[in-house]
């Protein structure tokens, strides 16, 4: 039941914050994990959040010992769809954008790519994200900034 | 250039246009069992319980159905507050009277070199420079804890994002919020109880004893707390010396 109603959400934050190939993995481990640790889980507490940290810090821990940096999203064999349906006009151009935008977000400092990723793309609230990524409210808010500020000097300007 | 509202939106969109595909929830439930039936490989501690894992799963389940449900009085602590930080839980309100006698040591407690904890450990384990090298190192718990040991400072690092590895209880006055490089912590000037929540949860008795003032914060993956510097400035100079 908990897994029912979680695992979409627990893959999603794990391919998204980068963990590849071994997202399934990560995914089963941090049920595991959760389940283990149900003690600590406090009801005033948000079960969402809670449960992606893990999926946040299993992601951490087989990025790290496979001894690189997390790679954004999709490895090859599933790329995003990136076109733009209902825009025939503009495809081309509007699907360029997005590759530019994505590739953009993955070479961001990997703590605002986390914030991005957390904000935008998994559309987390700024208290959920400095749950699952274990940091401030306030570094949550700067990494985010700083990150958008990034991205705008990177694509920004190309469209206008 | 783009408005950062716009740009927001943009991002938006193309986290709808990404597509992460999730194997059905079945196959994940199924997995997860095995997972979870499979004996462990972690701690020892963890491995001498006895309990049959299914039965573990089931009344895992069970609490939190009724959690979810808020059907237990679970989180409705006695006490006025309760503060997180670091892996550690700071109980505010009417302490009871501070454990007293000789402290026990931590579950599982053995007596290192530096180095040999750093290769016991998953996370850094990293000496103040204002202390110089620690006179005694110990590691607990199957590699959950690192103290070091100076005379009359101790210094603990432990693997505190997941769970909580201490509490303390005290009364007035509340910690204090303090710094320490770029990462929040709490200074607590008086002594105070400080009880060690073992990893293994019910099969080990938690650990009690009386603490002197503690600076607690968290760096990268690791939790600290700084115990025995009785001035607040030196104990956050202390810590941002870490190396």
């Amino acid at each position: 039941m908990l897994v029912a109603r979680y695992s979409a959400v627990a893959h999603r934050t794990a391919a998204l914050l980068g963990a590849g190939e071994e997202t399934e993995d990560v995914v089963q481990e941090a049920f595991v994990k959760a389940f283990r640790h149900l003690r600590t889980f406090r009801r005033e507490a948000a079960f969402r959040p809670w449960l992606l940290r893990i999926v946040a810090n299993e992601t951490h821990t087989i990025t790290r010992s496979r001894g690189r940096r997390a790679d954004l999203v999709l490895k090859a064999g599933a790329e995003p769809d990136l076109r733009v349906p209902d825009d025939p006009e503009d495809v081309a151009i509007a699907t360029d954008r997005r590759a530019k935008l994505l590739s953009a977000v993955r070479a961001l400092p990997e703590r605002e790519r986390e914030a991005v990723v957390c904000r935008y793309f998994l559309q987390l609230s700024e208290s959920e994200t400095a749950e699952v990524l274990g940091c401030p409210l306030g570094s949550v808010k700067s990494r985010t900034f700083r990150g958008l500020a990034r991205l705008r000097k990177e694509v920004g300007g190309d469209l206008s | 250039m783009i408005s950062p509202e716009d740009m927001e939106a943009e991002l938006r969109a193309l986290g709808e246009a990404l597509d992460t595909p999730a194997p059905p929830p079945a196959d994940v439930a199924r997995a997860v069992r095995a997972r979870l039936e499979r004996p462990e490989q972690e701690s020892p501690a963890e491995r001498r319980r006895a309990r049959p894992r299914w039965r573990w799963l089931a009344a895992g389940t069970a609490v939190l159905v009724a959690v979810l449900l808020g059907l237990t009085p679970q989180g409705q602590a006695a006490v006025a507050h309760i503060l997180r930080l670091a892996g550690v839980e700071i109980h505010v309100g009417e302490p009871g009277p501070l454990p007293s006698g000789a402290p026990s040591p931590l579950p599982d407690e053995k007596r290192v070199t530096l180095d040999q904890a750093r290769r016991m450990v998953r996370f850094p384990v990293q000496v103040p420079a204002m202390l110089g090298e620690p006179q005694d190192v110990r590691v607990s718990d199957g590699g959950r804890v690192v103290s070091l040991f100076w005379p009359g400072v101790r210094l603990d690092t432990y693997d505190g994002l997941l769970t909580v590895v201490w509490r303390k209880d005290l009364g007035e006055p509340w910690p204090e919020e303090v710094t320490v490089g770029s990462a929040p912590g709490w200074w607590i000037a008086g002594p105070h109880g400080l009880t060690y929540l073992p990893r293994s949860g019910g099969t080990q008795e938690p650990v009690e004893r009386r603490a002197g003032p503690t600076l607690v914060w968290q760096q990268g993956q690791a939790g600290h707390r700084l115990e025995g510097v009785p001035s607040r400035d030196r104990a956050v100079k202390i810590a941002e010396s870490m190396r």
